[in-house]
């Protein structure tokens, strides 16, 4: 009886603490979600996109103790509609997308900013280099599922995205700007 | 030197305009053919027209200021006795000079948006996109930019020739009257 009661004791706090990590799972709907940055060559700013990336998003405005997002990046799908720029930056001194060919951003740790604003201390990890990468985002919830949308910045050198003479910020900033809207439906 | 254009001489504003441009379009051809020369892709390469789309864009303002001013402040009269066909040959060919002046920076301006690379004047200010990126676009504008520079280097020589004859041969104020220092004008008939 004892030995039952424990086991109850124990299996409901599993499923507590369960609960307490209950935070949505979400599923990215990849057509309808955009991940572009917006970067400045030559004093000019331009934009581009990344074609191919999943974001893994449990999320949940009221449990963001139990949130986590883990985003998976092909450098190797970046479009900046201009064939010979792309070039370059999935070659050696920029992505170098045969070395590295993902890049990471995983956030664990949230922070509400009021309404719909959120912010993440998330990590990216691009061409083997993990730094901190602070994001703000708004999350939206409707019918069907959220619109997760926000933006974040990094320094490219930081990365190492930028060898040789691209390492020369009058040619192209350092300061990089990620803009992303993500669709999300209930899993 | 007067500021305003004359019956015989062209002020001093109008002759700043024309040989600034002048000046900017050598630099342009220059930058295009070290451009050309450079590898690519290369930072070297993007710097260098990078100062090429900054003074093209110079140009097209300075070309509308100095519209502006030459229908403010007409231009001296042709000299008399100039034959007709002379009068209208000047008249197409200034008249295809703007139309170029204007038209070269607009295509490489839009060959530029053709491949997402939007032009900054000089880092200051970044120009509007009107033409969406594209290959069949940057195609046409590049190739149209190309021959336009040919239509401008062969309207120039032609320019310049006439000028030439108008001093040397017909002995008239034609080039002097665009050169800020004064001579007396040879009276030979």
């Amino acid at each position: 009886m004892r030995l039952r009661h424990q086991l109850f004791v124990l299996l409901a706090s599993v499923c507590v603490s369960g609960l307490a990590y209950a935070a949505t799972q979400w599923v990215m709907q990849g057509k309808q979600s955009t991940l572009t940055f917006q970067a400045v060559q030559a004093g000019a700013p331009f934009e581009g996109k990344f074609e191919k990336f999943d974001a893994d998003i449990r999320f949940d405005p009221s449990d963001i103790a139990g949130s986590r997002f883990e985003v998976k990046i092909e450098l190797a799908s970046v479009n900046t509609q201009d064939s010979e720029r792309d070039g370059i930056l999935k070659g050696p001194d920029l992505f170098a997308v045969e070395q590295w060919p993902i890049a990471t951003y995983v956030a664990e740790r949230f922070e509400h900013r009021g309404g719909a604003k959120f912010s993440a201390h998330g990590k990216l990890t691009l061409r083997g280099v993990t730094r901190d990468v602070p994001i703000e985002f708004t999350f939206e919830t409707n019918n069907t599922g959220a619109w997760l949308k926000g933006t974040g910045k990094l320094k490219r050198l930081d990365f190492g995205v930028g060898q040789g003479e691209w390492k020369d910020t009058s040619g192209v900033a350092n300061e990089v700007l990620v803009k992303y809207a993500l669709l999300l439906t209930k899993s | 030197m007067q500021i305003k254009n004359t019956e015989t001489k062209y002020g001093a504003i109008a002759q700043l305009f024309h040989w600034a441009i002048v000046a900017l379009v050598i630099t342009q051809f220059v930058l295009a053919q070290r451009a050309d020369n450079l590898p690519r892709p290369s930072l070297a390469l993007l710097s260098t027209l990078a100062l090429h789309k900054s003074i093209g864009i110079t140009i097209l303002m300075l070309v509308v200021l100095r519209l502006v001013w030459r229908w403010l402040n007409p231009v001296p009269p042709v000299p008399p006795g100039t034959p007709r066909w002379q009068q209208l040959a000047a008249r197409v060919s200034h008249a295809a000079l703007y139309a170029l002046l204007i038209a070269m920076p607009l295509f490489g301006w839009a060959m530029s948006s053709a491949r997402n690379f939007p032009v900054s004047w000089f880092g200051l200010f970044t120009l509007p996109d009107f033409v969406k990126p594209g290959e069949d676009a940057y195609r046409f504008f590049h190739e149209g930019h190309e021959i336009l520079s040919k239509v401008l280097f062969f309207l120039a020589l032609v320019h310049i020739a006439a000028a030439l004859k108008h001093h040397f041969i017909d002995r008239d104020d034609v080039l002097m009257r665009m050169l800020p220092w004064n001579r007396k004008v040879r009276s030979e008939h």
